[in-house]
């Protein structure tokens, strides 16, 4: 069954992922995919796996058991590094910035631009190329600060959350994943994350969002995965589905038997 | 490169593009004016202690017979003095910066310097040739004590870098706790003596050798070390990973920095400056000092400290933590021309470095805001 067969359109599969902390099996054999270009929301209660699913994907953490997949080829993500190379970035709920460095420099942390020649190779940055690429990447975003060589520590919470979001934005290409992208943020300012993320989608990028807002999520993403207990116990399309139906399956009911 | 959605124009103003602004988010528009440039340098720590230094020196100047602490002579004899702890402090700087520390620089000191001096001997000639005072080789063994001080500095300060990031301890512990072994093996392998028989050439060649007849060279090579350090800091990759580290690990981690190999090799880093540090010891004295610099690690957090570097992490002061480097030596020499105990020095720089952190807290917290 392991035929290396390269799919240009599922950016990011899941098989039977396992993931077990000591005897607590947090993970219990996850299956999901998502598409390119679309938006899957996962969703759960506290404790149901979301964050330690994300993170494998994102090479955070390893899995037990199971399998990766990013456009059709097996992979084992052995680190962030990895993932980034695969072009699969993580925006999580906090800490994705160093509040002490300029905005230019946090946007490129990881991805800097180098001088040319003699003086790259000292391992001298191109900060003004990066000021000036940074500027460019942020207004495609509709990000407007108002300089970029500002440290990140004076930007309020969204600003700071909409830079993380244009970071991995910027640098992904097959996929964003997101934990909770807006539960530190106020109402407007969410509103801007879930603008970054549709444009993001738009441009052809897998998706993956954790989140707790989920009527939003209803309504925002094009499916809505429930995971209950370390397992998938939905995948719903989320035109077709409601908001009873999705706290359903999240809290018992309907999803009971599926469960082991 | 980036990718860009909808980039038109190459605009390098910080205004949006007109055909942008349609769908500019108004976020809470960041206000934060780019400050003057008169206001930048009265905010800076590094300016403030530049202005204790020029008082007290002028004091010093003012106080002592002839006035001869303003004399060049005494000021480069001073820079000379303060040579060893300029390289220290710039050591902590970058470790600050990471926000780890170093307490065992002091002893790494005596420990590699006792070990430099060892391979010097060994490789400068037969005991015997060594004791009737001649060096047959004695170009090699100045090589090779260069690249003993490099190498065991490098090595010592790497083992702090493993201790925290492999056991995962705080930089305070591990380098505690290194401090009293590197001093413990020292005193060991010396018994507490100091080294004899280092060639006196080393002295005329470097330790004692001044350019123009004015600048000593140990403190020529100080500066220099200092110089490019703070340009790898300012300018490198190095530079800024180091304060990503300090700023937040985890966002530095998440970004793909490797930051375990990036403290370890910042540890070595600082360790080969303590190293140089300690060769400075053979070639002014011709001789070591396993009795002294066991608080130079303290010393040199503290200039770092007063030079505006907090403990905090993600910002670095290289400037700063060089002024701060001689306010100790400035006091120290001059209440020694002026005949007054020596010990009041310290008394003076702690009293100096409650005031940088007071001053750095206020300019912070203002910040903040
Ligand atoms: N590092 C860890 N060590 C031990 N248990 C963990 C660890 N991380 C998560 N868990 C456990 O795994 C389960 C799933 O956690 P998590 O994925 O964070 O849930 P969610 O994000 O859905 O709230 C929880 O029971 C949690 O306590
Ligand atoms: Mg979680």
């Amino acid at each position: 069954m392991n035929i290396c067969k390269v799919d240009d359109q599922i950016a990011i599969e899941v098989k039977g992922i396992k993931k077990n902390y000591g005897h607590l099996q947090a993970l219990r054999g996850v299956d999901l995919k998502v598409v390119k270009g679309e938006i899957v929301a996962l969703i759960g209660d506290n404790g149901a796996g979301k964050s330690t699913l994300a993170k494998i994907i994102c090479g955070a953490i390893q899995k037990s058991e199971g399998e990766l997949y990013f456009w059709g080829e097996k992979t084992d993500v052995q680190s962030i590094n990895h993932a980034h190379k695969i072009g699969v970035f993580t925006v999580y709920q906090d800490l994705s910035l160093a509040p002490d460095l300029p905005v230019s420099d946090n946007l490129f942390l990881g991805r800097e631009i180098m001088r040319n020649g003699f003086l790259g190779k000292l391992g001298v940055l191109d900060r003004k190329t990066m000021r000036n690429e940074s500027k460019k990447a942020l207004a495609a975003l509709g990000i407007g600060l108002k300089s970029i060589s500002v440290d990140t520590r004076a930007l309020s919470g969204g600003e700071r959350q909409a830079l993380a979001i244009a970071k991995a934005v910027t640098w992904a290409n097959t996929a964003l994943i997101m934990d909770e992208p807006t539960a530190a943020l106020g109402a407007r300012q969410s509103a801007i994350v879930y603008d970054t993320i549709r444009a993001a989608s738009a441009r052809g990028l897998a998706v993956l969002v954790i989140s707790h807002d989920i009527p939003k999520m209803v309504s925002f993403a094009d499916r809505i995965v429930v995971l209950r207990h370390g397992c998938v116990v939905a995948s719903l399309e989320a035109k077709k589905t409601t908001l009873q139906e999705v706290l359903n399956f999240m809290l018992g009911g309907r999803g009971e038997n599926k469960d082991d | 490169m980036i990718s860009r959605a909808q980039n038109q124009k190459d605009n390098s103003n910080s205004e949006m593009t007109e055909s942008n602004q349609a769908n500019v988010k108004h976020l809470s528009s960041i206000e934060q004016k780019e400050l003057p440039f008169y206001e930048v340098i009265l905010r800076s720590t590094a300016f403030w202690i530049l202005v204790i230094l020029v008082i007290l020196t002028a004091i010093f100047g003012y106080l002592t017979p002839n006035n001869v602490f303003i004399k060049p002579e005494t000021l480069f004899t001073i820079g000379l003095n303060a040579s060893q702890i300029l390289i220290l402090a710039v050591g902590a700087t970058i470790l600050l910066a990471s926000k780890n520390m170093d307490l065992s620089i002091g002893t790494n000191l005596i420990l590699t310097s006792t070990l430099a001096a060892k391979v010097l001997k060994i490789v400068a000639g037969t005991p015997q040739e060594i004791m009737s005072g001649s060096y047959p080789n004695l170009t090699n063994a100045v090589i090779a004590a260069i690249g003993a001080s490099i190498i065991f500095g490098g090595l010592f300060g790497m083992i702090n870098g493993l201790i925290v990031t492999k056991l995962k301890m705080e930089a305070f512990i591990a380098s505690l706790a290194t401090m009293m072994i590197y001093w413990g093996i020292s005193l060991v392998i010396t018994q507490g003596a100091s080294e004899v028989g280092i060639p006196r050439a080393l002295q005329l060649g470097f330790g004692h050798k001044k350019l123009f007849d004015l600048i000593p060279y140990p403190l020529i090579v100080a500066l220099i070390i200092s110089g490019v350090m703070w340009l790898v800091m300012r300018f490198t990759k190095f530079g800024l990973y180091t304060c990503a580290i300090g700023s937040s690990a985890e966002s530095a981690e998440r970004s793909g920095i490797r930051t375990d190999l990036y403290i370890i090799s910042i540890f070595a880093l600082v360790g080969v400056l303590a190293g140089i540090a300690g060769f400075f010891d053979l070639a002014r004295f011709a001789t070591t000092n396993p009795q002294g610099h066991q608080t130079d690690g303290l010393m040199a957090i503290t200039a770092a400290v007063m030079g505006g570097t907090s403990l905090k992490g993600g910002r670095a002061s290289i400037p700063g933590a060089m002024l701060g480097a001689l306010i100790p030596t400035i006091i120290q020499t001059g209440l020694v021309i002026l005949g007054v105990g020596a010990f009041y020095q310290m008394i003076a720089t702690g009293f100096f470095l409650v005031i940088a952190v007071y001053l750095d807290k206020k300019r912070y917290a203002g910040y903040l805001d």
